[in-house]
């Protein structure tokens, strides 16, 4: 299997898996850098760019595709983002009833729950990363971007330039 | 639908940062503007692209292009808002790819690990807080997100098996929670 094929295939089963742009985020990571596919450093980059870039902010996926094979590895990204969503379409036409039960409102809260579970745990240690090592300012900055996202009242892109402002200072 | 594309096009690339943003545009475009469908068709969609796998706002794309416009609408509003976004989020990528290893862009990354760590983990703070129930199933809802967290932080467990049991099990126990008399169910 080719490089790209294998890239896409990933790509296009955990963003089929979860829920939301950013839950893709812990099955990714365990996917491609588990797997020393891809870096944290490269994730935390993909992360970012996707919040101060255009359209939704699941594109850090295709920021990653970009680091990991270049241009095909964005256009591979862009592919296997934009498939699994796509099955609502006939979904809703056909199958709306089911959708609105109780049974698939539990599906889609269990899903929720658990991904907001795995995305607490990628959260804490993307803060943590340097494990003992983590700098007093790096766990500000974690417990600040936690607050301002929380609240919603400040853009996304904001946070991600406050805290590589903050890095420049302190993190030399 | 050259116009369909176009607002497609100026969604994707006028909205910075994704999710809020991309949602008031989309409404300003489609329902505002031109006027393709009305509030409440919208606020449906919306409700039904929040039950999508992956990105939601693809969801949304393509349900609102295949009533403009079938097929050819779906395509053309998925594409128009993901292409050329993506098109620069690749740019960027590769600028960035550029000084990634001068001193001063390690120290910039330093800073950003935990900026995105704590977005990351307040936005799971906020799936939890919309998808919980209320009363006493809250217990049951907390216990999976915690569950969900230990497997992951201290096993390095299957993200996709938690993911797929934790939805199994949705379909038996965590069900929508019953109406409560005097207050409206949600």
């Amino acid at each position: 299997m080719t490089h790209e094929l294998a890239l896409f295939l990933v790509l296009l089963k955990d963003s089929a898996l979860a829920l939301g742009g950013l839950g893709s985020l812990p099955l990714i990571r365990q996917d491609l850098v588990a797997t020393g596919i891809a870096t944290d450093a490269q994730v935390v980059q993909a992360l970012a760019i996707g919040r101060l870039s255009t359209g939704p902010n699941g594109l850090w996926i295709v920021s990653l595709g970009y680091q990991i094979g270049g241009w095909s590895g964005a256009a591979i990204a862009v592919l296997a983002t934009s498939l699994p969503p796509l099955v609502m379409v006939p979904a809703t036409a056909a199958g709306r009833r089911f959708l609105l039960t109780p049974a698939f409102a539990g599906i889609v809260r269990g899903a929720t729950l658990a991904t907001a579970g795995l995305l607490a745990s990628t959260g804490t240690s993307l803060i943590a990363q340097g494990g003992v090592t983590t700098a007093w300012w790096q766990l500000a900055i974690g417990a600040v971007a936690i607050a301002l996202t929380y609240q919603g009242r400040i853009h996304p892109g904001v946070v991600v330039v406050g805290g590589a402002l903050i890095g420049m200072l302190l993190g030399r | 639908m050259r116009e369909l594309v176009r607002a497609w096009i100026a969604i994707g690339t006028q909205s910075v940062g994704g999710g809020t943003s991309t949602l008031l545009l989309i409404r300003r475009y489609i329902v505002e503007r031109h006027g393709w469908l009305s509030h409440r068709e919208f606020t449906e969609m919306w409700a039904l692209s929040q039950l999508s796998p992956g990105i939601h706002l693809v969801a949304l794309a393509g349900m609102i292009g295949q009533r403009i416009a079938g097929w050819r609408g779906v395509i053309a509003s998925v594409a128009g808002m993901m292409v050329p976004a993506a098109f620069v989020t690749a740019a960027m990528t590769a600028a960035y790819g550029l000084i990634a290893n001068e001193p001063l862009a390690r120290a910039a990354l330093s800073g950003m690990a935990p900026a995105t760590g704590g977005m990351t983990l307040a936005l799971a703070l906020i799936m939890a807080r919309d998808a919980r129930r209320h009363g006493p199933a809250v217990i049951v809802d907390a216990l999976v997100v915690i569950i969900a967290f230990a497997i992951l932080t201290f096993a390095s467990g299957s993200s996709v098996l938690v993911i797929a049991v934790a939805a199994l099990l949705g379909a038996f126990a965590l069900r929508r929670e019953r109406p409560e008399s005097g207050r409206a169910e949600e």
